[in-house]
């Protein structure tokens, strides 16, 4: 049985992270966030968990990654200034495989911007935002439910795929209230043990290596340094360091067909909106309001690792119309697939695009 | 039980001979095939660890090896003591 | 060797400089971990980075060897997430006190269950030898040519003052003493913060006239002001000499800790 509530985003996904088994919150208040980090400080403790008010976000995902070392799901949730602020140990966490949950409920910036509006102007961030070569998952809700569904998702890839993990959410999916169905139990995909005689970085065929949590007996070596497949660090060999970040990278794009999640409507159009997030809201109601098999929408769940595959789905694609709001950070990422071309629409200070803004693009380049 | 100084290991700082109170320690002069002039070791068999160590079945002073940085100090047994023949010259 | 089996023998020799006090500190820790008779697969060693940051990686536990200046927050979540394992962080001057100063008095407030070992050189030791946050007045470095204009942390009255369990502060000469003062941390439930001021010869000792670590190991000693004497000086309305930092055992007391076994 499952049951049927009225809910913020923000609690959705906090319901979402206790379903998934999360028993770790380190956080720090922002704006518009904030709601996660209270529900969590009242239903962990009355779960066996642990929340702590941590005194930055440089502490808050710190706590976090030490917390998953104990073999705990644990996640963080912050918006732009705090998810800045993560970002050497976003490094550290993807250096280290040790997989958490990410949450970032988007607003405008750059700096302390606008705390209580919406923007999506961090998914470049979320991929590239550390120094050095990796790559990550980052999920994309566009609805209360899915601020559950994908923050349970969101937990199990991260520990399929030992990686931080994003949910890339924003002010507008964060504190709307809508119809969620929570189920009873929801599907937990765990973190594969590390087994004896296995060594604790060997990524073995997939490149994902096996999980021994602290305590566990295996003595295992964490470091952000290079290091080889001991945990060891090895700093000066090349070969070492090309092969770790080709695995931590291979381990996420060789794996993006199965991750991908995503939707596809009127696969034969020849104009196609691409979109992730509230933004998808607009067109599903421009193709409501104007049914037309000419339009094409394909909508990610799954941002990052990009899924590529999905936009030759469009075989007959003319154009690509890409509403976001921001000033086009995800085009870029579309363009580089597609020959065709690839039309930003932005829109920026938090609110969506409305139908009639879609409706002129559609009209300038269709 | 014998003091040794692991050679792998030793990189020469002389702390244990700053520390050693019976004065064994004996700055090296001549370098090793790492480059490292290991200290010599002068009658060793007066550390209180060498002659007393099995019979109070602990470790006893001690402050060269806790002090030693590199962790190149410790006591090994001995062979089990050979009867010799003693040839007396007269 | 004391505790030799708590060592990566696999991984000796290690990094350090020739006469760096980092390895004996190492040496102290351990004993004081084989006196409490913890054991290994509980056990859990945590660092930041700098010289003094890699001694994780010499231990045979799990480790953490994490980034410049967020041990202790780190080792907050290890600590809280499982009580039952016993946490050890080895920090330098500079990774506890200046880029990670916020996390110190935080961890120190919070009095959670661990024991957090300072090698405090004076100095940033492992890029080469500027003035930390700990560099005594006057006292060379690659950033301070002219003699450091800045007032110097004292590490151990902000853990005093921050509220942490257990604080005292010993140096890589006073080896007996400072494994005790280890193992006292160790029992002590809540935060116990152990300073060890720590020859580096290798870039203190060279800038300040005290390249010989035989020269250093001397200015430790004659640096160590201990803290009963210190007292009594005090009383007897005497002057403590500005350039000692007093020793031993400054704070053991029971204020509420967090993460503590069950
Ligand atoms: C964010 C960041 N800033 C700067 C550095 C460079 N860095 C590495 S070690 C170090 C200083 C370490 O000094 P200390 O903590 O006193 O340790 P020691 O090497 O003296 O033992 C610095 C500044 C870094 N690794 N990360
Ligand atoms: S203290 Fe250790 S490293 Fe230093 S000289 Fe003696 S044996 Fe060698
Ligand atoms: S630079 Fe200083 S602290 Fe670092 S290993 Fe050398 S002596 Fe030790």
């Amino acid at each position: 049985m499952s049951r049927v509530e009225f809910m913020q985003g923000n609690t959705a996904c906090a319901e979402g992270a206790l379903a998934a088994g999360c028993r770790f919150f380190g956080g720090y208040p922002i704006t518009p966030s904030t709601e996660i980090a209270e529900h969590m400080a009242r239903a962990l403790p009355k779960r066996g968990g642990v929340f702590i008010s941590m005194e930055d976000e440089l502490g808050s995902i710190a706590a976090v990654i030490g917390a998953a070392w104990t073999g705990v799901r644990a996640m963080t949730a912050t918006s732009g200034p705090g998810f800045s602020l993560m970002m050497e140990n976003i490094g550290f966490a993807v250096m280290t495989e040790t997989p958490c949950v990410i949450v970032n409920i988007q607003r405008g910036g750059p700096s302390t911007g606008q705390p209580t509006r919406a923007a999506q102007g961090d998914m470049l961030q979320c991929r590239f935002g550390s120094h050095g070569d990796y790559s990550t998952i980052a999920l994309s809700p566009a609805s209360v439910q899915e601020m559950f569904d994908l923050t349970v998702k969101a937990f199990n890839l991260a520990d399929r795929y030992r990686v931080p993990a994003f949910v890339m959410a924003d002010e507008i999916v964060g504190h709307m209230r809508e119809r969620v169905t929570i189920p009873d139990a929801v599907e937990i995909v765990p973190r594969r043990k590390l087994e004896p005689g296995q060594l604790p970085f060997d990524g073995g065929e997939d490149g994902i290596p096996g999980f021994a949590q602290f305590g566990s007996g295996y003595a295992v070596h964490v470091t952000g340094l290079t290091h080889d497949e001991r945990g060891y660090p090895d700093t000066m060999d090349a070969e070492a360091h090309d092969r770790l970040v080709r695995r931590l990278i291979g381990k996420i794009e060789s794996a993006r067909f199965d991750i991908a999640d995503y939707e596809v409507e009127n696969p034969d159009a020849e104009t196609v909106f691409v979109t992730y997030g509230p933004p998808s809201r607009t067109v599903l109601q421009l193709l409501h309001d104007m049914p037309d098999e000419g339009i094409g929408h394909l909508r990610l769940r799954v941002v990052w690792p990009f899924p590529e595959f999905a936009l030759s789905v469009f075989a007959n694609a003319k154009v690509f119309l890409m509403p976001e709001l921001n000033m086009g950070q995800m085009a870029r990422e579309v363009q580089r697939h597609v020959d065709q071309p690839v039309i930003p629409i932005p829109k920026l200070g938090g609110d969506l695009h409305t139908p009639a803004e879609l409706k002129q693009a559609l009209e300038a380049y269709r | 039980m014998k003091l040794v100084i692991d050679e792998s290991r030793c990189k020469g700082c002389n702390l244990c001979v700053l520390v050693c109170p019976y004065g064994i320690f004996q700055e090296g002069s001549e370098l090793n095939q790492r480059g490292i002039a290991v200290p010599r070791l002068d009658r060793p068999e007066r550390c209180t660890n060498c002659r007393l160590q099995h019979l109070y079945g602990r470790l006893l002073c001690g402050m060269c090896q806790m002090i030693c940085p590199d962790q190149a100090i410790r006591w090994v047994e001995e062979e089990p003591f050979e009867p010799h023949s003693v040839v007396v010259e007269f | 060797m004391t505790a030799e089996e708590w060592y990566r023998a696999d991984r000796l020799p290690h990094i350090y400089c020739a006469g760096c006090g980092n390895g004996t500190v190492i040496n102290c820790t351990l004993a004081a971990v084989e006196e409490l008779g913890w054991r290994r697969e509980e056990t859990v060693f945590i660092s930041g980075i700098g010289c003094s940051s890699r001694a994780p990686g010499y231990i045979l536990t799990d480790s953490l060897h994490t980034t410049h200046g967020r041990a202790l927050a780190f080792a907050t979540g290890v600590k809280l997430a499982n009580p039952g394992l016993n946490v050890v962080v080895f920090t330098g001057d500079g990774d506890l006190a200046a880029i990670g100063g916020n996390h110190f008095i935080h961890a120190c407030r919070r009095n959670v269950d661990m024991t957090v070992v300072c090698m405090n050189n004076m100095i940033y030791g492992m890029t080469g030898g500027q003035g930390s946050p700990t560099t005594p007045p006057g006292a060379f470095s690659t950033t301070t040519p002219y003699g450091s204009g800045e007032p110097a942390f004292d590490l151990a009255e902000l853990a005093i003052a921050a509220g942490a369990n257990y604080v005292a502060r010993w140096t890589s000469y006073h080896v007996k003493e400072l494994v005790k003062a280890i193992a006292a941390g160790m029992r002590t439930p809540g935060l116990s913060f152990v300073e060890v001021m720590t020859q580096c010869p290798t870039n203190y000792g060279r800038h300040n006239r005290l390249r010989r670590v035989s020269d250093m190991i001397e200015y430790l000693r004659t640096h160590a002001l201990l803290v009963q004497k210190k007292e009594r000086l005090v009383q007897e309305g005497k002057t403590v000499p500005d350039e000692m930092f007093t020793v031993g055992e400054l704070v053991r007391r029971n204020r509420p800790a967090m993460g503590v076994r069950r």
